[in-house]
C-alpha cells in the first residue's frame, strides 16, 4: 500500500515532516488539582493530576522525596471496535511505567518529601501517537497543578515508510508494519536531553 | 538550547518551567533574592512553576502563579476545616499536602481547663505558625502577640473554594475592584484564606449568593470588566 504518494503527500494530505493539528486545554477536571486535554489530530487524551497529598500506602512513603504514580488507560470507546479490557493489560502497564519515569525525571520530588503525586491519563480517542499525547497532556496537567518541575517534556512519534521518514504517525501509518519510535524531549534546559521510548508498538 | 542573555525580556511575562531568567555568570558581586517559583542551578536561575515573572526593586524576583493547591507558608492566614480532635491537637484540613495541627492551647487565654470544643466540620480562621516540607504544618488561633484578633470559629455564612491567585487578589491593597463595587451597595462580611477558601456572611441569603458569584466570576477579569460584571449582577436584584 502506498503511504507516501509520488508527489510527497501522505494519506491524510500531510507532508512527511508535518505534524497534525494540536489543541490543548487546561483546567477541565474540576475536582483534580491540575488537568489538561490534549489533541493531536484525531487522538484525544485527558490527564488529571492529584497532589502532592498524603501517601495512601504508608509502606511506599519516601522520607526524602515525593512518590509519583501514574495510570494510563484507554476508554472503551476510544478505538474503532469497543475494547474489552481498558486497563491492566501489558501495554497499559508498560505505558504507565514509561510516563511515570518520564515525569519523575522532571518533577523536583525532593521539595515534597513524604507525599504522593498521582497522574491519571485516559485516552478518549485513539488515532496513533497516544503515548506522545499522554506525555504532553501530563506535562500540562502537572503545570496546572503548580507542581515544581525542572522543565517541560514534549513528545512526538516518528516512523519510516516507503523509504521516507515520517513525523507524527496516525493509526493507519502506525499499524503499517514499519519501525517507529516515540521520543520525549526536555525542551528548555541547557543541553537537550532526549530519551526514546519503546520502538515497537 | 542557549540561555537567554537578557533578563529584562521576561519580567512581567508568562514563563514556564525550564525558562532561564538570569545568567549569573554575567552578574558579579550582586545579591539577588529569589522568591517562589525560581531555582538556582549553578550559573543560572530558572523557573520551576508556570506563571508571571515579577521583579521588585532592588533585587527581588519571583513567579506569581495561581493554583488550586495551597503550599503552607509561615504567617499565612487560612481557613481550615476541623476533621478530628485529639488530646493535644485539633486536626485541621487546610487544602495542603498534609493535615495541619492546631494545638489545643493556641487560643487567647487558653489553659487546660477551657479547651474549646469544635465539632467536626467547623470552619476556622487560623494562622500558620510552622510549615516545613514533609512535616505537618502547625496552626494557631492567636496573632504573634497572643491576642485573639478575629481568629477562631466562623459561624453561619457560606464557604467556597477558589484558586490561590484569586485569594491574593481579594486581599491586595488598594481594595480589589470587585469588593469595592459590592461594598458600595451591599453590606456583608468576608474572610479570605490564602489557601483559596473564602467565607461570606450577610443578613439575607440572596446577598450571600450574589457576593459569592461575583467573587467567583472575577478571577480573570480586569478592573473595568469586574465593575461591569458587578453592576449587571446588582441590577438583577433590583
Amino acid at each position: 500500500m502506498e503511504f507516501v504518494s509520488p508527489e510527497g503527500l501522505r494519506l491524510d494530505g500531510r507532508r512527511p515532516t508535518e505534524m497534525r493539528q494540536l489543541r490543548a486545554e487546561i483546567g477541565n477536571v474540576a475536582k483534580a488539582d491540575g488537568s489538561a486535554v490534549f489533541e493531536m489530530g484525531n487522538t484525544k487524551v485527558i490527564a488529571a493530576v492529584y497532589g502532592p497529598r498524603e501517601v495512601q500506602n504508608k509502606s511506599q512513603q519516601m522520607s526524602d522525596q515525593a512518590l509519583v504514580r501514574c495510570e494510563y488507560s484507554m476508554a472503551n470507546f476510544s478505538t474503532g471496535d469497543r475494547m474489552r479490557k481498558p486497563k491492566g493489560d501489558r501495554r497499559s502497564t508498560e505505558i504507565s511505567l514509561v510516563i511515570r519515569q518520564t515525569m519523575e525525571a522532571c518533577i523536583l520530588t525532593h521539595l515534597m518529601p513524604r507525599s504522593q503525586i498521582d497522574i491519571f491519563v485516559q485516552v478518549l480517542q485513539a488515532d496513533g501517537g497516544t503515548r506522545s499525547a499522554c506525555i504532553n497532556a501530563a506535562t500540562l496537567a502537572l503545570q496546572d497543578a503548580g507542581i515544581p518541575m525542572r522543565d517541560i517534556v514534549t513528545s512526538c512519534s516518528a516512523g519510516y515508510l516507503n523509504s521516507t521518514p515520517l513525523l507524527d504517525l496516525n493509526y493507519v501509518e502506525d499499524s503499517a508494519g514499519g519501525p517507529d519510535v516515540t521520543v520525549g524531549l526536555r525542551l528548555l534546559s541547557c543541553g537537550t536531553y532526549g530519551y526514546t521510548l519503546g520502538p515497537m508498538d | 538550547m542557549e540561555a537567554k542573555p537578557s533578563t529584562a525580556n521576561l519580567v512581567d511575562k508568562i514563563v514556564v518551567p525550564g525558562d532561564v531568567v538570569l545568567d549569573l555568570s554575567s552578574m558579579t558581586n550582586q545579591t539577588i533574592k529569589l522568591g517562589g517559583g525560581l531555582r538556582q542551578e549553578c550559573d543560572s536561575v530558572s523557573v520551576i512553576k508556570a506563571g508571571k515573572l515579577r521583579f521588585s526593586k532592588p533585587n527581588k524576583y519571583w513567579v506569581e502563579s495561581s493554583q488550586k493547591r495551597y503550599v503552607p507558608c509561615v504567617e499565612d492566614t487560612v481557613l481550615g476545616i476541623v476533621v478530628d480532635c485529639k488530646a493535644d491537637n485539633f486536626f485541621v484540613d487546610i487544602r495542603g499536602p498534609t493535615i495541619a495541627f492546631l494545638p489545643v492551647l493556641a487560643f487567647e487565654g487558653g489553659t487546660r481547663r477551657n479547651i474549646p470544643k469544635f465539632e467536626i466540620g467547623s470552619l476556622l480562621y487560623v494562622r500558620v505558625v510552622k510549615a516545613n516540607p514533609g512535616m505537618n504544618p502547625e496552626l494557631s488561633c492567636t496573632d504573634a502577640s497572643g491576642k485573639a484578633a478575629e481568629f477562631g470559629l466562623l459561624k453561619d455564612g457560606y464557604m467556597f473554594e477558589t484558586s490561590t491567585g484569586l485569594s491574593r487578589m481579594l486581599l491586595s491593597s488598594p481594595t480589589c475592584p470587585v469588593l469595592e463595587e459590592l461594598g458600595k451597595q451591599l453590606s456583608f462580611e468576608i474572610a479570605v484564606g490564602l489557601n483559596g477558601r473564602v467565607w461570606v456572611n450577610a443578613e439575607s441569603p440572596s446577598t450571600v449568593v450574589l457576593v459569592s458569584n461575583a467573587i467567583m466570576n472575577s478571577e480573570s477579569l480586569s478592573a473595568v470588566q469586574q465593575k461591569i460584571m458587578v453592576d449587571k449582577l446588582l441590577q438583577r436584584i433590583k
